[in-house]
This record gives structure tokens, sequence and C-alpha cells, in this order.
């Protein structure tokens, strides 16, 4: 799985393509555990060209919202699909993370 | 990867393998049964044929005799025709004994009309070469009383082509096809029953190579009754490990929340950071968030020094005063982290906490990097757009003036003036009009049209746009288009701007006698605009913001030229939202090579 990043402002926007499922997992999770200790935890996950998540992927993502809980702050995921956000629903975890519609929306909710 | 989330077709192979080895090897068997069958009928077929011959030919000799010394040389010659024919042999005949052929079964052979009253007995076995393999061939002496003695002589062909035995061997081929005909139908509805468990077998096998159980090993429903059930356990087995996910998630977001007070608990949800100090300026409650920002570890901080974790004098001095109560008025200060890869502006606001007995402070810590990011991108941009306005606003009035002046007299320079405000007009035009769509963008209601666009005209409309202005500067601009261009759906006016934007600034930043390239090409569903110009081109680092709006780039040589720095974020925006993309490669001083890709969705017409 690629991951590729950019900055908005002073926002980092990381953007996995491809499936998130168990294989590229741990790789993800570190990539995010390390945007939250860099830039004070400025950072973004578009989640558009994520066809799905599976189960090791959502654990990854509670993990990491957990890390970001400390600090008070929740992950900020845009653009996710229907099935994503399907799965969300379907785990109760959607309302662990903050949800946007596009990537600006997510950058300006840093303002 | 790939197949990754579609139902996976599976199970074709688990018999269709062993069935057509399984056939093969039937058929290979029959065929040689027919073979050898056929080849031992053939030999058996020939020695009952010679016995056959040989017996009519002593039978033949025995009527030959009498017939002959009785001169019944016509009914000789009609029995040896008769018997020459009924078994189809290739010679048969009566010789005397001079070599003289007095009967044959070909009558053509015959060259003795009447039987002679003696004959020599010259001629002695003179052409006695060894028949061939398959030729019978037998000679039988005949002595006629009266007149001497002649032989019967018989040639046959005893073998037969192997395919006359065919008909033996068609019983057998017919029971074989039909076997396997049905084996055929049992075949395939042993396949039809078999695929799902095929597909399950696979999805197995694939769970023990290491594949996690998921969604992707589900087999289509339609390749038969096992599959939903199937489906139904990878869909349990997935719905538990959700749950289990989901009990986690709420059991450590709870347990965090506990033991805790309600008032802490909420200080912990809030994201800007809260620190409490007495008097002394020793920590007594720091939240979460305030570790954060600190790179703290929050058990560490309780009870000691903020000195520890803050070394800002001038904030420190703030913080001071106030919670030892000789100031009671908030202090803000902002502080910029310039710390490799956590680079950011925190704010402290620091309020005195009054209490009877002692003086105390509170300091709320928040994250502004990005605020500041967004006034800074503001400010630039009110300058830049106010310059980009005033430049064509200047020249309308200059040139307005100078029709108005000395236009009266001269209608050649009123038509150029007129012109020049025309071009000037549309210029502006272009600004406001991009500076709306990062309005729009910015609002989220950025929209498109699904117009029909033909390639040609816009591109025919930006060679006649761009074509005076390259010349003026003394740069080739060459247009290589291919001989058709497709049309494409999308918004025409955004499309166009798009291009015009990365033609505009090929133009902008190529200096005097340079060259701008537009190749267009479509392969498949996709068309490429490439514009190349050999230009100032764009450092590595500014390669990755170019696209932010509002950026331009920190070379001294670009802030020379005007420029809004929304012109490429719009080109993007518009490419994106037509399931195109912008990319760039360039080199300082070398040129810069943008490629714009959309895909083509109607065919050309």
């Amino acid at each position: 799985m690629k991951i590729t990043e950019q900055r908005q402002g002073a926002v980092t926007v990381l953007k996995p393509e491809g499936p998130l499922v168990e294989a590229d997992v741990p790789a993800f999770k570190q990539r995010l555990i390390q945007a939250v200790g860099a830039n004070l935890g400025r950072f973004v996950v578009d989640m558009s060209a994520v066809p799905f998540v599976d189960s090791p992927a959502l654990e990854a993502l509670v993990d990491v919202t957990e890390e970001l809980a400390k600090s008070g702050q929740a992950l900020r995921l845009c653009a996710a699909n229907k099935t994503v956000r399907e799965v969300l629903e379907l785990t109760d975890l959607s309302s662990m993370f903050d949800h946007f519609e596009d990537t600006n929306a997510a950058v300006r909710s840093f303002l | 990867m790939i197949n990754r989330y579609r139902l996976l077709i599976r199970g074709e192979s688990i018999v269709a393998s062993s069935g057509i080895a399984l056939a093969a090897i039937l058929l290979a068997v029959m065929a040689a049964s027919a073979a050898w069958a056929m080849h031992t009928q053939r030999d058996a077929a020939q020695a009952g044929r010679e016995a056959q011959i040989r017996t009519a030919a002593v039978l033949l000799v025995q009527s030959v005799e009498p017939l002959l010394s009785a001169n019944e040389l016509s009914a000789t010659r009609r029995l040896i025709a008769d018997v020459g024919r009924f078994y189809g042999l290739t010679q048969c005949r009566v010789v005397l004994a001079d070599g003289q052929v007095l009967a044959a079964a070909e009558p053509l052979q015959i060259n003795v009309q009447n039987l002679p009253a003696r004959w020599d007995r010259r001629r002695t076995a003179d052409d006695s070469s060894a028949p061939g393999p398959g030729i019978l061939a037998v000679s039988y002496p005949i002595n006629i009383s009266g007149h001497g003695s002649a032989a019967l002589e018989i040639t046959a062909n005893l073998t037969q082509p192997l395919w006359r035995y065919w008909e033996a061997q068609a019983g057998v081929c017919a029971t074989g096809a039909a076997a396997l005909l049905a084996l055929l139908i049992v075949y395939r509805r042993i396949r039809a029953k078999l695929r799902a468990i095929g597909a399950i077998r696979e999805a197995l096998q694939a769970i023990e190579s290491g594949t996690s159980v998921s969604a992707e090993l589900c087999v289509s429903p339609a390749l038969g009754a096992e599959a939903s059930p199937w489906n139904q356990l990878l869909a349990e087995v997935e719905r538990l490990r959700k749950q289990s996910v989901g009990e986690r998630a709420r059991e450590t977001l709870g347990r965090r929340g506990q033991p805790k007070g309600d008032l802490s608990a909420a200080c912990d949800a809030m994201s800007q950071g809260l620190i409490l100090v007495d008097d002394k300026s020793n920590i007594t409650y720091a939240n979460g968030a305030a570790a954060a920002f600190l790179q703290a570890k929050r058990d560490d901080m309780a009870g000691k020094a903020l000195t520890e974790f803050l070394k800002v004098e001038n904030l420190l001095q703030a913080i001071r005063e106030i919670s030892n109560g000789s100031s009671r008025r908030r202090a803000v200060v902002d502080v910029e982290r310039t710390d490799e890869g956590n680079a950011g502006v925190l704010r402290f606001s620091v309020r005195p906490v009054r209490r009877e007995d002692s003086a105390s402070g509170m300091i709320v810590i928040e994250d502004i990097t990005q605020q500041r990011v967004a006034e800074e991108a503001r400010h630039a941009f009110v300058a830049q757009a106010t310059h980009e306005l005033r430049t064509p606003l200047t020249n309308i009035r200059l040139y307005v003036e100078t029709a108005i002046d000395e236009g009266e007299n001269d209608p050649a320079m009123r038509a150029n003036c007129l012109n020049v405000i025309n071009g000037e007009t549309r210029r502006l035009e272009r600004i406001v009009g991009e500076m709306l769509s990062v309005a729009e963008i910015e609002a989220g209601s950025f929209k498109m049209r699904q117009d029909d666009v033909r390639l040609e005209t816009i591109f025919e409309e930006l060679k006649n746009d761009y074509g005076p202005q390259a010349a003026e500067k003394q740069i080739k601009l060459i247009f290589n288009l291919p001989p058709k261009l497709p049309n494409v759906k999308g918004d025409r006016d955004k499309m166009l701007l798009a291009m015009h934007n990365l033609i505009g600034n090929a133009l902008k930043y190529t200096p005097q006698a340079g060259q701008v390239t537009v190749n267009v090409e479509v392969s498949g569903k996709q068309l490429s605009v490439e514009v190349r110009d050999t230009g100032i081109g764009i450092s590595a680092e500014d390669a990755e913001k170019i696209f932010e709006r509002f950026y331009r780039a920190k070379d001294p040589r670009v802030a020379k030229i005007t420029g809004t720095g929304l012109g490429l974020t719009l080109a993007r925006e518009v490419a994106r939202l037509h399931g195109g993309d912008i990319t760039v490669e360039s080199q300082v001083n070398e040129g810069s090579r943008f490629t714009l890709v959309l895909p083509v969705v109607a065919e050309a017409a």
C-alpha cells in the first residue's frame, strides 16, 4: 500500500491508496503514530482511495485515536466511501472519529 | 491484490483436470483396441481368402481338364472368366506349355484362338518372379489328354485396406462415444455441484497459507448452494471480530474516563492544553493536551516547576507575575516552535485564578499554526490580488486616455487601444473568475457542468489567445495535436481555464526566445496534455507546494512576475474533479513539464 503525504497549510494530509487490510496495517499504523507525534498532531487521513477496511485496520485506527485522545484530539478522517462509513457505523466506531466530506473541510477544521 | 475485493470464481480446477485426463486415456485405449482388432481381423481374412482361392483353383483344374480334353474351349473360357470375376482375382488363365494363353479372365490376354493340336514344352517357368507380400500366385498343372500339358495360373491380391474392417469396430466406437458423452454429462453435473465446494476449498487453503478470514474469501452464490452458508460463516466471523474491536475501543475509552472525576475527564477531552500553577509557578495540574504540547509525560508534570518544561523567558515572566498575584491582567504570548518535524505556533493564554488564601494561575495552550498559515496566506492573497487587479486596470485606464486624447484623429491607434482594452478586460474577467472559483472551492460549492467538450475548439482558442503573446515575447509556441481529437465529458469553461493556466504559466515563466511545447496525446481512455517549457524551472521544495492555494515559489524571479498563486490550485482542482490530475517535473533553470491527464469518456464523434 502506498501512503502519499501532502501539506495543506500547516496540516499534513495522509492519503493511503488501496484497501486497508491486515498486511498493510503495521506500516499504516506506524505512519499515523508518527504523524501524531509530529507537527503537534496536525494531520488528517484522506480515505478517498481506500475501498474497504478490515478488522485489523479498524483496530489500528482505534489505537491511533487512543493516542490522539491523550491530548484531547480526535482522528480526522475525510472522504471515506460508503463501504468504509458503513463498517464504522456497524462497529459503533464512527463516533470516535471526526469525519469530513473532503480534505479541504478537514484542513479547515484546524482553524 | 487485483481480485481482492470481488467475489472470486473458484472451483473450476477441482474436477476439470482429472476429467479431461480420464477422457483422454479412455479415447486412447479405445483407439488402440480398435486398431489391434482390425489388424488381427485382417490377418484372419487374408488366410481365409487364400484357402478359398486355392480350393477354387483345384476345383477349376478338375473342371477345366475334361472340358479342354473334349475341346470345349468356349465353355472353358467362360468358366475361367466367371471364376476370375467371382473371386476378384488379379489374374486367372490357362497357359499352354509353350507360353500361349488359351483362356483368361481378361479376354485381351488370350493369344491363341483354337486349341492347337500339339505344342512344345518350351516354356518352363519363364516369369517365376516371387510374388510380393500379400500377393498369392499359384500355378496348377493341367493335362489335356490328346494334346499336351498346360497350367492354370492364378494371381490374387489378398490384402485389403485396413479401413475395410471398420464395420466391426463401428459398434465399439459408438459404445465408446456414448460412454464418453455420458461421462461428459456426468462431469458437467458434478462440476456444477462441486464448484462451490472447490471454491471453499481454495478459500480454506488461502486461510491455511496465511490470508486472514475476511470478506475477500467470499464465494459467489452463483457457484452453488454451499456458497451462501460459507459466506454467512465468513460474515459471522467478520461481525464477531468487529464487535470485539468495538468493545475493545469502548472499553479503553471507558477505562480512561472511569477513575477520574467528571471535571478531570472534561479537561482531558479538551484539545487545548490546560495547566494550573501555584504561586511558586509549580504545576498543580496539567491535562493531556498540555503534556502533548510541551512534549512531556503527563504523570511527570504534577508538582514540578514549570521552568522544567517551558524555556521561553518572557512567557515565564508573565506567568510568574500573574501566579504570584502581582499582576491581575491576562497575558497572551505566542511562541513559535521551530523544532525539526514539530514546528508550529502555540498560543499561551495566562490568567490569574483568584482564591482567598493564595494566588495561582491558569495557562491555556492552543495550537494556532494553521490559523497563522491561513492568515499569512490571506494577507499574501490580498496583496497579490490587488496587484493582479491593478495591473489590467491601469492598462485599461492608460489606453482609454490615449484613445480619448489621440484616437479621434488616428483610427488605427484607436483600434489598437480598443484591442488592448479588450485583452485586459478578458484578463480581468479571468482573474475575477479564478477568485470566485477559489471561493467556491473554499465553501465546498465548486460545481461542474457535464458538457460534451470539443477539444479541437479549445485548442484553437488557446492558439489564438497565446499566439500573439508568445510572438511578442519571441517564444516559440508549438502545439503537437493528434490528427483527431476525441470529445470529452466535463465542464468546458473550467477545462479551458485549467489549460489556460498551464500554458499561460509556461509563457509567463519562460524568458525571451525560449520555447513552449504543448503535446497532446490520446492513449486508450486517457487524454494527456503535456506543457513543456524552457523556463526558469521550479525547485524540488517548491514543486510540492505550488498546487497549494496562494502559494508562489520562493524564487526571486517569480516575485517579479505578477500572479495570484491560484492558477495551479484551480487547475489541479478542475483536473481532479474530472477524475484526472496534474503532475509536474522540473529542473531549476532547465524548464518545467506539467502534465494534465483527463479521462476520455465520450468516443470521438
